[in-house]
């Protein structure tokens, strides 16, 4: 959060009391995060916005009842995190992948330049090839496992602060994240360099 | 380097997976439309559930369990009303105080509407009930002319 910004419990209180604009300056803060949050578990763009209007749709009608017994931030993320799990689980479908949102930014990341490079020529990859494995290896997980993998390799969120969210234990966490891991370096050998 | 960093870094790759440009202030646009639709869409009921609802958003109470608080409310205030004790006094005033009348003469009087029926004694004494048609018939149409 940026010096200048005001605090989430000041947002939060004047939401409380019925300023409408105080929450939307919340959505400007915190779509962005939860976005990439549920686009990583469905993989789907559409979707995605759906369960996003949902989330701060169910937000904004269950604030008043927030006692700031947890930080805003963990609050939101965890109904994130559980409308999405229960889109998925009630859905129950493979995800179609959008494959039109990269950011131009990742042909300059030293990581996808790496994972990409000409090393063996039979195994060529490009920007569309590399996201469509990345997506395909995640939607193979199961949706608990997907779910502490992107907060945690993709969001970066510490052990704790994922337990917090999930109602489950940092031990929890640990175990699934070793699980999918393994899952995952299965998935994705021809891109991972020895 | 081991395998599982190699499997972090390519994760890392995601976070460059974004919407197109514009799409968050298009966003909050959009959110905003869907909340005056949706007051303007849901009933009293609804509002007042999704009300209670936020008072308690941990117990994610289901909003069907505030219906069936309040029929059960008023189920149980049928129940104490349809009680025979619930009326017993009622009806032990209007045979105290009713005139005696039998059915074998029939009573030309009218009996005005509202006033306590009328009760005949037996030869023992006892009272026994007679229910006699009231002269004028019930009518929901206002006496009141304009």
């Amino acid at each position: 959060m940026e010096p200048t910004e005001t605090p989430d419990n000041e947002l939060v209180a004047r939401t409380q009391a019925g300023d409408a604009r105080a929450f939307d300056e919340l959505i400007v803060r915190y779509s962005p995060r939860l976005y990439g949050l549920i686009y990583n578990m469905t993989s789907n763009h559409e979707d995605t916005n759906d369960l996003l209007q949902d989330v701060f749709s169910k937000a904004y009608r269950s604030i008043r009842g927030f006692q700031g017994k947890s930080s805003f931030y963990t609050w939101l993320h965890s109904i994130a995190a559980n409308m999405t799990i229960n889109f998925l689980k009630k859905r129950n479908r493979r995800a179609t992948m959008s494959l039109d949102d990269v950011d131009n930014g990742i042909a300059n990341d030293p990581d996808f330049i790496s994972a990409t490079a000409e090393h063996d020529p039979r195994h060529q990859a490009n920007l569309s090839e590399l996201q469509k494995k990345l997506n395909e290896a995640m939607m193979k997980l199961s949706i608990e496992h997907r779910t502490v993998v992107t907060m945690f390799d993709i969001q970066g969120m510490p052990h704790a602060e994922i337990a917090k969210i999930l109602g489950i234990s940092e031990g929890t966490v640990r175990s699934r994240l070793f699980y999918a891991h393994r899952q995952l370096q299965n998935y994705l050998q021809e891109f991972i360099k020895s | 380097m081991p395998e599982e960093d190699s499997v972090s870094k390519l994760l890392r790759l995601k976070r460059f997976e974004q919407p197109p440009p514009g799409y968050f202030e298009d966003f909050l646009v959009e959110f905003q439309a869907r909340q005056r639709a949706e007051l303007l869409r849901q009933s009293p009921w609804e509002r007042f559930s999704d009300w209670l609802g936020g008072l308690a958003p941990a117990f994610e109470v289901p909003k069907l369990a505030y219906a069936a608080i309040v029929v059960c409310a008023i189920g149980v205030s049928a129940v104490i009303m349809g009680q025979p004790g619930g009326q017993s006094a009622v009806l032990a005033s209007h045979v105290a105080s009713a005139p005696s009348l039998s059915l074998s003469s029939p009573s030309a009087a009218s009996i005005p509407v509202g006033e306590p029926l009328p009760v005949a004694l037996t030869s023992t004494g006892s009272p026994s009930v007679h229910y006699v048609l009231p002269t004028r018939p019930v009518s929901y149409a206002s006496s009141r002319s304009f």
